[in-house]
């Protein structure tokens, strides 16, 4: 990681539901910087071959600087960052973190702002809550979880918000009525989504037939790089080829091979990591370019797409 | 003088289109393009008012702060006029609540600029020429090509500060 990571200590690790735990961080150099809420940090997890690099939203109260909390969701399906969270990591280790981004800030015009979370999605918004408190505004919490595996916090968010938090329990049967919930929103509402792909999709799509205006439909989704096919690439300016196996990335392949290339969220939303294709055929991961640049052919975000052939020649 | 050719901020008018998932469409000012377009709909889901001739007044504001109270979240508005008047009602609409994508604009009715003098920040209106002397404060402002949406505006800066009586050539603004 580049000069700006930060060292942290894990002073604190709760279960807060059956497959979420959460972690409290403190700096061991100083101190933290207050942040924005929807920030989040990609935290590094030395492990071999190369460290594990997942993106969290922190949840702390932005203005407390004393400490980050971030919450991790088991995913046995992962490449291994959240097992090794979950299994390997105990109170008065040390991680490195960057700095905070943020990608998912409230839009403060909002006449109203109307907070969709599922599962472990839930965390940037325990961000909002607090600056959404103190700045008076009006605001609604809807809360999809599984109560057996996710729905940490969700018995304090009832009693601090009470009528502005709304719960729904899948494995109780209780059901958003997204459709109801996002017709009946009035002028100047913009909603927040962050939660597993087909929520966010869910959303989208209702809120587009619905007639939402689309900047006022927010959402973080970040991949979670997917395992594929290997390939090569050619780097153009050097001349050399560096192999991706398909449990690695292209990003991560790269790095291995020392060749930097500038990245910010590892998750194909920041757009940082662009890099030109010369020739190829792509397979985008990403939420970051448009349908044109798609079509175009001619950009990828090496975070998470990969080559769809065998070969990518990249201008690096 | 020349206007700087690589200012990208002046704004372009794409031909307007219904919204087709609106709930409410607001058609606001007259002209053949708003005309049709307010004919294509049925006439339940339509709000026209009418005006903008002598600009955004107190009685169309108030107007118009009635009207947006009313439209729902998934509206859309749809203005023709001058450009001062369109960027206008963008703002009020946007202060009611509504997003960029959902005010259309038309071609504006006149070349005619709004000028807005970065020294006295005081408004000119129906500016053709430049230099064009502001209306507020009298110094001889050169017409950019810069926009300031915020004041539905083109910005102007003194064009003669250091000697005043060098007086530039009059161009027509385009
Ligand atoms: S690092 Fe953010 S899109 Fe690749």
């Amino acid at each position: 990681m580049s000069t700006d990571s930060i060292r942290v200590r894990v002073s604190g690790i709760e279960q807060v539901s059956p497959l979420i735990r959460e972690f409290t961080l403190e700096a061991i150099d100083g101190e933290f910087l207050a942040f924005s809420p929807g920030s989040h940090v990609v935290v590094e997890m030395p492990a071999e071959p190369r460290p594990h690099r997942n993106a969290y939203s922190l949840l702390s109260d932005p203005r407390d600087s004393g400490c980050y909390r971030i919450a991790v969701r088991l995913q046995e399906q992962s490449r291994g960052g959240s097992v090794y969270m979950h299994e390997s990591v105990k109170v008065g280790d040390e991680l490195t973190i960057t700095p905070p981004a943020n990608l998912f800030a409230p839009n403060w015009n909002a006449g109203k702002h109307l907070l969709l979370a599922g599962g472990v999605g839930i965390t940037p918004f325990m961000a909002y809550l607090p600056e959404l408190k103190r700045r008076g505004a009006d605001f609604e919490l809807h809360y999809l979880y599984r109560g057996s595996s996710t729905g940490a916090y969700r018995e304090q968010l009832k009693a601090e918000l009470g009528e502005q938090c709304f719960l729904y329990d899948s494995e109780a049967g209780e059901r958003c009525a997204l459709g109801e919930l996002l017709a009946e929103q009035p002028r100047g509402t913009h909603v927040y989504i962050c939660g597993p792909e087909e929520l966010i999709a869910g959303v989208r799509e209702v809120t587009e037939e619905l007639g939402w205006p689309a900047s006022h439909v927010h959402f973080e989704a970040f991949a979670a790089p997917q395992p594929g096919n290997p390939f090569e690439v050619e780097l153009s300016r050097s001349g050399r080829t560096v192999k991706v196996d398909g449990e690695t990335t292209l990003l991560e392949a790269l790095e291995d091979a020392e060749v930097d290339v500038p990245h910010l969220c590892r998750g194909g939303v920041c757009g940082q990591c662009v890099t030109r294709v010369l020739s190829g055929d792509i397979e985008h991961r990403d939420e970051f370019l448009s349908a044109a640049e798609r079509e175009q052919g001619d950009c990828i975000m090496p975070c998470v797409s990969r080559a769809s052939g065998k070969r990518l020649v990249i201008d690096l | 003088m020349q206007i700087d050719p690589r200012i990208k901020s002046r704004p372009l008018y794409d031909p307007v289109v219904i919204r087709s998932k609106a709930k409410k469409h607001l058609f606001i000012g007259a002209g053949a393009e708003l005309d049709a377009l307010y004919a294509s709909l049925p006439q339940e889901q339509c709000i026209r008012v009418a005006g903008g001739a002598d600009g955004l007044t107190e009685a169309l504001r108030a107007e118009l702060d009635k009207v947006f109270d009313t439209l729902p979240l998934a509206s859309a508005v749809y203005v023709c006029g001058s450009e001062g008047f369109m960027w206008d009602i963008r703002n009020l609409a946007l202060a009611a609540g509504l997003a960029d994508e959902q005010v259309q604009m038309c071609k504006p009715s006149t070349k005619e600029r709004r000028l807005f003098c970065t020294h006295c920040y005081e408004i000119t209106e129906g500016v053709t020429h430049s230099p064009q002397v502001c209306s507020a404060c009298g110094r001889l402002l050169l017409v950019r090509d810069h926009y300031s949406k915020l004041h539905g505006a083109y910005v102007g800066v003194q064009i003669n500060a250091e000697d005043p009586a060098d007086i530039p050539e009059t161009e027509e603004l385009v």
